[in-house]
């Protein structure tokens, strides 16, 4: 009979699985599942794990596919059904519109300025996030950073309609001064303050973990030789937060782009982005053949805005390693 | 202590159209062999006052004359024609039972073959004319009720009288406080007379609709949809606007200080109706069918127009006692000699073609 201190000793060598973590225990499990796949197939291992991507991928490419078909063919009005024969009429009318022309130039100069300022405001909210020694200041940024994920951008866009409407919170301040009431909402400034308000949790989001991987003791070794804190900020934190920065301003510039809801409910109609006039198009005169031409003309603008950025930066600015 | 409801006069049509329906609807299916019954049927509609309406004058009396229920579909009417569209065309069971649509709307889906023929109504040889489609082959639409897109304003803004014609809309003291549909629809005649056209140039001669529409721009109007306008009236954001006069009447029994007029050019006049998308199973097809039918009865219609304040098809409708004489309820010819009519088929045909120059001015 082995003494209880003995017994005891083995049970800490090998302890039963449920004392494992479940994550350790699913591992173990897809190992399992790995050692019956045959060697002579393990070339394909890798090509299962991008199948998921490749799939939605697939579907994006497909249904690209369906809509680049549609662009080419007229809407016949007269029967509501898109013609058979294939032309460039739509991307004609499109470029012969005052409003394409007017949405465009408004959804790629809101890319332009929403992400300048997000990225401008996002910096020291993250800085302050990353670096703060007080853990009550640094909950509290976190709080108000996810909070506003937690709440939708239609009901974030109505919050700002009883704020700053003429009879809003904003005017009946200013009403006690003797001033206002002032029309704030239903125009373009209105929907880039929209706009600057939902993207901000993104670009801290995109640039939180990049400050976050930037050392500390680099800034400390900086400052010990000398430079003072503009300076390391401009040579030393900037640099090294640039895939940060860069991802910051692709999510944001090109959600912005292709923005619907911000523009709808605060634009007061008169302020439209691109993807407003996709809208209209498909609902509003059941023109898919148009609507489809606008539609890839947007995603060609987004991919170019979206290339413009990684070609200006680099993609190794974004933390992936070039190809040699 | 409790409150007792008030035996309101909608109340009790309500109540009287259910008694009628259980009585008349059996006896109206019996001349046919009754097909099974689904458990459902779903009608398409618009939300706020406009399904409260169409729940208390038609579906709860329907439900309970034939205990099918009526579930109501408030996807919005341009969301859901895409997707009736497709089932259509892909030979699928289509979504919806019934749309009420608007009938511009509506005569696109006819033009591209999608709707059931609903010639075989009974009630269709006893509504006024107004109810069959004009220049469509068949039936595939019935309409149900005018409305008339009035000039609503707060009357606070003028104390010197309602005003009497669009011109009103260029005033700059609005400037910034004026609305329209955010694709110009029910603006269109107004603003080819306003702009001294006539309705005849329309579709082939409206350079006076566009250049007043040009003008009115400088004013920078709101565009929206219609809960904007209701809104906007309660919000102090608008003083005037061109909207269906429903949504200026709840914007009134909401306590807003709201008032309309149609001024000295006319108003546009319009209908909405039901149609019936094809694909649907033949039992399903047989009680939709029954639930258009009934909803042109003057009982349902007396209840459902009486809460929307717009004249039906049916013949010897009570008009509500707050719109008796208001020229945005036409009864009688004469009324209707008053406003702006342009045949559905023209618009459908057109309505691409207008929304771009309405978007080219304003957007542009």
């Amino acid at each position: 009979m082995k003494p209880d201190g003995a017994r005891s000793a083995l049970r800490v060598g090998r302890p039963s699985r449920a004392a494992y973590p479940l994550s350790w225990r699913a591992l173990d499990a897809a190992e399992a599942l790995v050692a019956l796949w045959p060697d002579r197939w393990s070339g394909a291992v890798k090509w299962l794990f991008l199948a998921p991507a490749l799939l939605i991928v697939g579907f994006l490419l497909w249904g690209l596919g369906v809509m680049a078909d549609a662009s080419l063919r007229e809407m016949d009005f007269s029967t509501y059904r898109l013609t058979d024969e294939r032309s460039l009429a739509n991307f004609a009318k499109a470029s012969g519109s005052a409003a394409f022309w007017a949405t465009a130039r408004r959804s790629l100069l809101a890319a332009l300025i929403v992400t300048a300022i997000c990225l401008i405001l996002a910096f020291p909210y993250a800085y302050a996030m990353t670096r703060t020694r007080s853990a009550a200041l640094r909950k509290l940024l976190l709080i108000g950073l996810f909070l506003p994920f937690f709440i939708g951008q239609v009901v974030r866009a109505y919050g700002w309609l009883i704020l700053l409407g003429q009879q809003g919170l904003v005017n009946d301040a200013l009403g006690t001064l003797g001033l206002g009431p002032y029309r704030m909402l239903f125009s373009y400034p209105a929907v880039l303050f929209g706009l600057v308000q939902y993207m901000l949790p993104f670009a801290v989001l995109m640039l939180a973990p990049a400050l976050a991987a930037v050392p500390e003791e680099v800034e400390r070794a900086a400052e010990s030789c000398g430079a003072a804190w503009p300076r390391v900020l401009r040579h030393v934190v900037i640099p090294m937060a640039r895939p940060g920065l860069i991802a910051a301003a692709l999510v944001v510039s090109t959600l912005t782009l292709t923005d619907f809801a911000m523009p709808a409910i605060m634009g007061g109609g008169g302020a439209d982005f691109l993807a407003n006039l996709v809208y209209d198009q498909f609902f509003r005169t059941s023109d898919a053949g148009l609507g489809s031409a606008i539609t890839l003309i947007l995603t060609l603008l987004g991919t170019t805005v979206a290339g413009v950025l990684l070609a200006f930066a680099g993609a190794s600015a974004l933390g992936v390693r070039s190809a040699r | 202590m409790t409150h007792t409801p008030a035996l309101t006069r909608r109340r009790l049509l309500a109540g009287a159209a259910t008694l009628t329906t259980a009585a008349a609807l059996p006896g109206l299916l019996r001349a046919q062999s009754e097909p099974e019954k689904p458990a459902e049927i779903i009608v398409r509609a618009w939300g706020g006052v406009w399904v409260d309406s169409l729940k208390t004058g038609v579906s709860d009396p329907f439900t309970a004359a034939t205990g099918i229920a009526v579930r109501h579909d408030l996807t919005e009417d341009n969301e859901i024609k895409p997707r009736i569209w497709a089932a259509v065309d892909q030979g699928r069971v289509p979504p919806i039972h019934i749309n009420w649509d608007t009938t511009a709307n509506a005569t696109s889906s006819a033009l591209r073959g999608a709707c059931e023929d609903l010639s075989d109504l009974p009630n269709l040889a006893t509504v006024l004319p107004l109810a069959r489609p004009i220049g469509l082959d068949g039936v595939p639409i019935v309409n149900t009720y005018a409305y008339v897109y009035v000039l609503a304003y707060r009357p606070e803004a003028f104390p010197d009288g309602a005003p009497i014609s669009w011109q009103v809309l260029l005033d700059p003291r609005f400037k910034g406080r004026i609305a329209l549909y955010n694709d110009g629809i029910g603006f269109h005649p107004s603003a080819q007379i306003a702009g001294g056209g006539t309705l005849a140039g329309i579709p082939d001669d409206m350079e006076p609709c566009w250049d007043f529409i040009g003008r009115l721009k400088v004013q920078e109007p709101l565009l929206g949809e219609d809960p904007d306008f209701t809104a906007w009236f309660q919000n102090g954001e608008i003083d005037v606007a061109c909207t269906i006069s429903s949504n200026a009447r709840e914007a009134k029994r909401n306590g807003v200080d709201v008032a309309w007029t149609v001024p000295t050019e006319g108003a546009k006049v319009d209908t909405d109706g039901m149609w019936i998308p094809k694909g649907l199973p033949e039992n399903e097809l047989y009680w939709a069918k029954q639930y258009i039918n009934f909803a042109l009865s003057t009982e349902a219609q007396q209840v459902w127009l009486d809460g929307l304040g717009l004249p039906g098809v049916a013949p010897g409708l009570t008009p509500p006692a707050d719109l008796v004489g208001d020229p945005s309820f036409p009864t009688t010819e004469a009324d209707f000699a008053k406003l702006l009519l342009v045949a559905p088929r023209i618009q459908a045909e057109h309505t691409a073609d207008w929304f771009a120059r309405f978007k080219d001015i304003m957007q542009g």
